[in-house]
């Protein structure tokens, strides 16, 4: 096997994570036309925002365990698809430690934005 | 040079989809942050929710539904030529049918949306 | 007829700096932007530098920005560019003087895609034999010349030079697909790390800037579906 990459330097132990991410952004990009998309015409056509407040949301809305694992489903694919799709841009765009830290800062907002919404979907309850 | 290249529909096609990409994320990340406030905090998720009801939160849904859509529709292009190569040889043709379906169901989406806001 | 040619210019040991310089020359319409620059530099600025050698598309000596896309110039007539036109180096590639671009970094990448027959078998006491259709397999990326205009026209590769751009993949597609060839495993590997195959965005300027019409997306997707095959 080569053990050096085009630029001579050794090849980098990439493990295959590339073509991991190139799957799963195919693979979440179709799930997402599904979901993203039935997700927005419902919000956006067969009802209004005008009357989706926190009440309607938790009582109509998530009245079933099917629509709450839709919408977690839509939830977990949406940020790993745009967290992706972000990680790419970056490292097109910048290099060494400006890289590293913007990765960074974006894994971790990611993260914490899987948790707030997996809260909320999960154990959100009707305002009282 | 991005600016300057005289690049062709895919030229075009790319950077819309990494514009709306970007914008997406933009949305997603203040949807979440909205959606956790409907449970933690009904009152000021409600504020926000009258902004989103109102016109100009609604031309911003137009928007939102036309990044979604054509980035879905881009994506589906590149996909397609991804698992079947020779289809690159119709890459403008496929772009242009894309364009056919945004239309047709955007201009009826955006009438939907906008629909309260035109008082019909 | 008279065409207003503009021409950025670069003289390292002046001062380095990049700046267009306009000609007003006397054409045909039926001369290509070679011919300009030759007479140019015959008759108004001998110092003007550029590379050339065949003269018709053979060499891939002279790819540069015309009119804002890559092409060659003894490719492009005036006729088909109209009353003013620009010349610059090609894009993303360093600059030694005027039109000629560092080119080392571009043919390392060629070279590290091992663009050669690889096959450890005892040779054979004839030719080894490939029947149409396996040499039809590859037909596309055997016309490549190596002028350059594709990787220099893909933001991804402006983006970040380090990406081994299309050209490479063009020349690795050559061998991969070739049945007399045993090298395609090491040469997937090679074009599948980050700075690889997975950098193309699908963005088509490599394909309208290639001279030799070779379909240089498809061939990129081709080796991007057998790393899938491979591994996936
Ligand atoms: S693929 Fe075409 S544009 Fe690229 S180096 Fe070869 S001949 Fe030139
Ligand atoms: S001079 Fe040889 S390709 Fe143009």
């Amino acid at each position: 096997m080569a053990l050096y990459s085009r630029s001579g330097r050794p090849r980098p132990q990439s493990g295959g994570f590339e073509l991991a991410a190139w799957y799963f952004m195919r693979f979440s990009g179709v799930a997402l036309c599904v979901l993203a998309l039935t997700h927005f015409s419902l919000e956006h056509f067969l009802f209004d925002p005008s009357q989706e407040d926190s009440t309607w949301i938790f009582n109509q809305r998530w009245n079933s365990l099917f629509w709450r694992g839709f919408d977690w489903l839509l939830l977990m694919m949406v940020l790993l698809h745009a967290f992706l799709g972000m990680r790419t841009v970056t490292m097109d765009y910048l290099q060494g430690g400006r890289r590293t830290l913007a990765l960074t800062s974006l894994y971790l907002v990611g993260v914490v934005l899987f948790a707030m919404g997996t809260i909320v979907v999960f154990v959100g309850m009707p305002a009282a | 040079m991005l600016f300057r290249y005289r690049g062709s529909e895919g030229m075009v096609a790319w950077a819309f989809h990494r514009i709306s990409g970007i914008a997406i994320w933009l949305f997603v990340m203040l949807h979440v942050l909205d959606i956790y406030l409907a449970g933690g905090n009904p009152n000021v998720y409600n504020d926000i929710l009258k902004f989103y009801a109102s016109t100009p939160g609604r031309c911003m849904e137009v928007l939102l539904g036309a990044a979604l859509l054509y980035h879905a529709l881009n994506g589906l292009r590149i996909m397609a030529m991804d698992f079947w190569p020779r289809l690159t040889a119709y890459h403008k043709q496929i772009w242009y049918a894309n364009w056919v379906v945004f239309v047709g169901a955007g201009l009826p989406g955006a009438f939907i949306i906008m629909r309260p806001a035109l008082g019909l | 007829m008279d065409v207003t040619l503009r021409i950025l210019r670069c003289d390292p040991e002046r001062d380095g700096a990049p700046h267009w310089e306009t000609y007003k020359v006397a054409v045909d319409p039926m001369d290509r932007v070679l011919d300009l620059l030759i007479k140019v530099k015959a008759e108004q600025d001998g110092s003007l530098s550029f590379r050339r050698s065949c003269g018709h598309g053979i060499c891939g000596s002279d790819a540069m920005l015309i009119n804002n896309r890559n092409r060659l110039a003894c490719r492009i007539r005036v006729d088909q560019l109209g009353k003013k036109i620009s010349v610059a180096p090609l894009p993303g590639l360093p600059v030694v003087k005027d039109l000629i671009v560092e080119m080392s970094g571009f043919f390392g990448k060629y070279r590290s895609v091992r663009p050669y027959l690889i096959n450890d078998q005892p040779e054979p006491e004839r030719e080894r034999r490939q029947s149409p259709e396996d040499r039809a397999r590859f037909d596309d990326t055997t016309k490549c010349i190596l002028c350059a205009a594709c990787t220099a026209s893909c933001p991804s590769f402006w983006a970040r030079p380090e990406y081994v751009g299309p050209a490479a993949i063009v020349q690795a597609h050559r061998f991969i697909f070739d049945s007399r060839d045993e090298g395609a495993a090491e040469r997937l590997e090679i074009l599948s790390d980050e700075d690889g195959v997975w950098r193309c965005r699908t963005i088509f300027n490599c394909v309208e800037a290639c001279p030799r019409g070779i379909n240089i997306t498809r061939a990129i997707l081709e080796v991007s579906s057998a790393i899938v095959g491979r591994r996936g």
